[in-house]
């Protein structure tokens, strides 16, 4: 018999396999060949015409070594070691998956674009949100070491200033006697009219301490900072904001030396500052040009007039609490020395970041909390998704593991799936984000610092990767957890049956329905309260009219009217001409709107009333105002008359007070003819005659109760200046913006009119905040809800999908359709019911982190509760009814033929 | 033709059902599994040697049939081939595809069983 082995040796050769394996082979395909011989020669062949047959057989066309060459490829060529036989190539294994799960998500088209929508809605709200957050929370201030920067108060919480503005001795003592600050700086607001270069403008500005900028570690982008030498009174020079030398100048580096008119005033630019620099303020105060601090002799020595706001910088190493401490000592030892005006009066010390971003922080958690909880009901619906999917696919599940594929490399792959529907999502998400900024800014309040920077950077694409991947792991883990743990047999021997509908896939999605219905009931709590607190905001009262009426703010120069009679004069001409505008009802000269500017305060002694102690006097905010300011502003006369023109430096002081001031005085007597004079009845001030009582009128916003209020006729003062016209109109009060600003002009040319707007829209801009959470809020709340009836749409389908069969039997037995229908809406509203008490008891909890944001309701308001709980009753109910009527109208014979 | 028919189908993988459902029963070596194919079609289905073996690796390979030495006395040893209980869901699933394809086809066709 010939050797067929080396033949076949010959052919094995080239395809490296290990000696033992080669042997092996060759000795099996020998014995076949020899079998094969030995039959041809059984049927009368020639030796020589078998041994050709075998071997062209074995020849034919290189089959055999490159079959062999695809299956023995992987044999390796070493001797196998014990324990290191399976390699695991990490790499491959994941591009593989990756392409398997690529062909998955394509083959599925619908169902990949529903869940990437889902996600891309629930990534897309937290990354939008992340963004603002990021913007205004995380973001370092652009200053040098940036968190040993303070802001320091004085604390005067007893006559209800907890953040009062410190004085200036004050703030020059402190600053001398402390140990642990690198510097203190002080500023204060100040409009500046500038003229002489075009139009005549009213600019926002502050005096500023000349070490403000060096301490806050600012360079200029032209000039220079101020020098200490400038800090003092005479020294007329001028930092400018660059949106200002841009906007005004024309970006001209030549400005850097050059006279400005200011007030009246020649000041010279020594510098302009980046954009970026912006100091904490009340309201909407954006500086636009600087001027030293420049305390005169007398402003030094006083301590009774507070305006300041001080910031300062903390050594390297001191801490908050030190800086604290030490602040403490500094003022006891203050209020030893001056009793008079620092009894009871203590420091607050807080950092810049949040005093800067303070207010905003609650308002943008729960918002970050409120997304949070959209992205994790889009998760729930999207496992949802995938359950019912992996009940569909439990097949291919059911094969691969009989196959013997690894449970946990199965998961893996179950997992990398979802991780790429999540990682799609997130990308999907991102534009959502992109789009819903550019809506979001415009809502953001005009006083939240630095949101023109609120743009989607490095941390935010770093967060939105993070959250995408987090929540693929989430929503895939209890689908994969399924697939990897379902009973082989029992899936094999249930034939066609659906392995997803078995008790623990059921479970699963019931779960998974009762922790959306919670979820979304939290949000829509969360949502409730704060519309139901905007509510009550908006309808409470502001004391006056804001409709139809036109505020401006009309500075005048002290230079140009230094006096009592020229001010007079430039007033009554103004009104004059303003009255005599077609559309204008009224017009008043009026001084610190309210919900513009707080007002000035000082405290004041009633005539035949003994003083309190110095500490325990309580403030009265004043105002400056010309006659018919009270009718004009809408704002009730309750007692006694308004001013008039006769209401002059030559006639009796006059004074108009709001009644809590009348209530606080004279409880049980008419305060008409009663006097005042500020301070105490002891100082030398003139006596004022009361001569009206007025309705309160709030101050800056909706929710601090009114304080004491009282009011000057401005043509009897000598110093305090009105700086407001208001002009009640009987058309929109904006079309009469142009008019009113050229009646002015055509008294001065030269003088600014600013901030010309209407009453309606500044106390809008009050509640903006508010708003600004309560829309988000909203918004958020409505996508949670759309979500969550989808996802008890979609169980509700399916699981009434499943019971086909079962209802089909019933039907043919002789149930009624309300039968099947309230059997099927029965297990909806369990599932709704559970969900309802969870969220209800979640939700009691959590809404008590939204107490500072409401007003007017408490965080567990049982109107909100009980409104919220019907609606998405309601709304459960339709989302299980549509299938529920569905499955009612099956006919009995379909549905027992069916599976 | 037969061998072209044989060619195609062994792309797609038939061939594997024959190997499996012929070692399902009892253990067979490679010889006899190509005589039994050849026999049991009549002629019209055969393996040669150059391909028969390769499947039969990529089988085991796979872990639906398990190769062992037999020694028998006074006999060359053989290498026998067994279906694995991995072999034989894929098996049963196999039949199961090629019984509808079959029906499927036949319903279309007009083709009518015996």
């Amino acid at each position: 018999m010939p050797d067929f082995k080396e033949e076949i040796r010959k052919r094995l050769e080239g395809l490296g396999l290990s000696p033992a394996r080669e042997a092996e082979i060759v000795e099996e395909l020998s014995q076949h060949l020899d079998d094969q011989y030995k039959q041809a020669l059984s049927h009368g062949a020639t030796e020589e015409a078998a041994r050709e047959d075998v071997l062209r057989e074995l020849s034919q066309n290189d089959v055999l070594t490159t079959s062999l060459k695809r299956v023995e490829r992987r044999v390796p060529q070493n001797p196998i070691q014990m324990g290191t036989e399976r390699k695991t190539n990490m790499f491959a294994d994941l591009s593989q998956d990756v392409r398997y799960g690529l062909r998955m998500l394509l083959k599925n088209p619908g169902f990949t674009t529903i869940a990437v929508l889902a996600l891309a809605l629930g990534i897309g709200a937290n990354s939008a949100i992340f963004t603002v957050v990021n913007t205004l929370l995380l973001r370092p201030l652009p200053y040098k070491n940036p968190s040993q920067l303070v802001v320091i108060w004085e604390n005067a919480t007893h006559l209800g200033f907890p953040k009062n503005t410190p004085s200036a001795a004050n703030f020059l003592d402190w600053q001398k006697q402390n140990t642990l600050f690198e510097g203190m700086a002080a500023f204060a607001e100040r409009s500046f009219n500038l003229t002489g270069v075009g139009e005549p403008e009213r600019l926002e500005g502050r005096r500023v301490s000349a070490n403000l900028f060096d301490l806050l570690g600012v360079r200029p982008i032209l000039g220079r900072n101020f020098v200490p030498d400038e800090d003092k009174p005479g020294t007329k020079v001028a930092v400018l904001s660059e949106s200002l030398w841009r906007r005004r100048f024309g970006s001209d580096p030549g400005v850097i030396g050059r006279a400005l008119a200011l007030n009246g005033e020649s000041f010279t630019v020594v510098g302009v500052l980046p954009n970026s620099v912006r100091l904490p303020s009340f309201g909407n105060w954006r500086d636009q040009i600087w001027v030293p601090l420049a305390f005169s002799a007398e402003d030094a020595a006083s301590r009774g007039n507070h305006y300041l706001e001080v910031i300062g910088r903390m050594k390297p190493g001191v801490t908050l609490e030190q800086a604290r401490a030490e602040m403490t000592t500094i003022m006891a030892r203050l209020a030893q020395q001056y009793p008079e005006d620092n009894t009871r009066i203590g420091t607050v010390v807080n950092p810049l970041h949040e005093e800067i971003v303070g207010d905003m922080k609650p308002a943008l958690l729960v918002l970050l909390g409120a997304v949070a909880f959209v992205l994790l009901i889009a998760c729930a619906n999207v496992a949802n998704l995938l359950l019912a999917r992996a009940a569909a696919r439990h097949k291919e599940i059911a094969l691969r593991l009989a196959l013997g594929a690894d449970r946990a490399r199965l998961t893996k792959q179950l997992l990398v799936e979802s991780v790429m529907l999540s990682l799609l999502g997130g990308a999907v998400g991102l534009a959502f984000a992109y789009g819903g900024l550019q809506v979001l800014t415009r809502f953001i309040p005009p006083d939240v610092a630095h949101a023109e920077g609120i743009a989607i950077d490095a941390r935010v694409l770093g967060f939105t990767l993070l959250i995408a991947i987090v929540t693929g792991l989430i929503f895939g883990l209890a689908p994969a957890s399924q697939a990897s743990h379902f009973n082989l047999n029992d899936t094999l021997k249930e034939g066609g049956r659906d392995a997803g509908a078995g008790v623990r896939g059921k479970r699963l999605r019931s779960t998974l329905v009762i922790a959306e219905v919670a979820v979304s009931f939290i949000l829509l709590i969360g949502a409730g309260l704060l519309i139901n607190s905007f509510m009550h905001l908006r309808n409470l009262d502001p004391g006056f009219r804001a409709d139809h009426m036109l505020t401006l703010n009309v500075d005048l120069s002290e230079t140009k009217y230094p006096d009592n009679p020229k001010r007079t004069a430039f007033f009554d001409e103004v009104v004059r001409r303003i009255q005599a505008l077609p559309g204008v009802r009224s017009v008043a000269v009026a001084g610190n709107l309210p919900f513009t500017y707080n007002g000035d305060s000082m405290p004041i002694g009633a005539e035949g009333i003994p003083d309190p102690p110095p500490d325990q006097r309580p403030d009265v905010i004043f105002r400056a105002i010309g006659p018919g300011y009270f009718s004009t502003m809408g704002i009730p006369l309750v007692g006694g008359r308004d001013f008039n023109d006769q209401d002059t430096l030559d006639t009796t002081l006059a004074v108009v007070v709001s009644e809590k001031t009348a209530r606080h005085y004279w409880p049980n007597a008419d305060p008409i003819g009663k006097r005042i004079r500020n301070g105490s009845t002891t100082s030398d001030a003139p006596w004022r005659t009361v001569i009206g009582v007025v309705k309160d009128v709030r101050q800056n916003d909706f929710i601090a109760e009114p304080k004491m209020q009282m009011y000057f006729a401005y043509r009897q003062l000598r110093s305090l200046m009105p700086n407001a016209l208001i002009v009640r109109t009987a058309v929109d009060p904006l079309s009469l913006a142009s008019s009113v600003r050229n009646a002015i002009w055509a008294v001065d040319k030269d003088q600014t009119v600013a901030n010309i707007d209407s009453m309606e829209h500044i106390v809008a801009g009050a509640v903006a905040r508010q708003r600004f959470s309560m829309l988000l809020l909203a918004i958020f709340a409505a996508v949670a809800l759309v979500l969550a009836a989808v996802g008890i749409y979609g169980v509700m389908s399916y699981s009434v999908a499943q019971q086909t069969r079962e209802i089909g039997i019933r039907m043919a037995l002789g149930a009624q359709r309300s039968d099947v229908l309230k059997m099927t809406i029965k297990q909806g509203l369990k599932l709704v019911g559970l969900g309802l008490v969870i969220g209800l008891a979640v939700a009691f909890i959590l809404t008590r982190v939204m107490a500072t944001l409401l007003f007017g309701i408490s965080a567990t308001d049982p109107l909100t509760f009980i409104t919220i709980s019907f609606v998405l009753l309601v709304v459960a109910m339709l989302a299980s009814y549509i299938p529920s009527v569905r499955a009612m109208r099956v006919d009995p014979m379909v549905a027992l033929r069916y599976q | 033709m037969a061998s072209a028919i044989l060619d195609r189908e062994l792309k797609k993988g038939s061939a594997e059902l024959l190997i499996l459902s012929l070692v399902k029963d009892r253990p067979r070596h490679g010889y006899e599994l190509g005589q039994l194919i050849e026999m049991r079609s009549r002629g019209a289905l055969r393996f040669n040697v150059a391909s028969l073996y390769p499947l039969l690796y990529r089988l085991e390979k796979r872990g639906w049939i398990r190769g062992r030495w037999v020694e028998k006395s006074g006999q060359r040893r053989r290498r026998y081939y067994r279906l694995t209980p991995a072999g034989g869901k894929i098996l049963k699933a196999q039949r199961e595809g090629w019984r509808e394809f079959v029906e499927a086809i036949s319903l279309i066709t007009g083709i009518q069983h015996a």
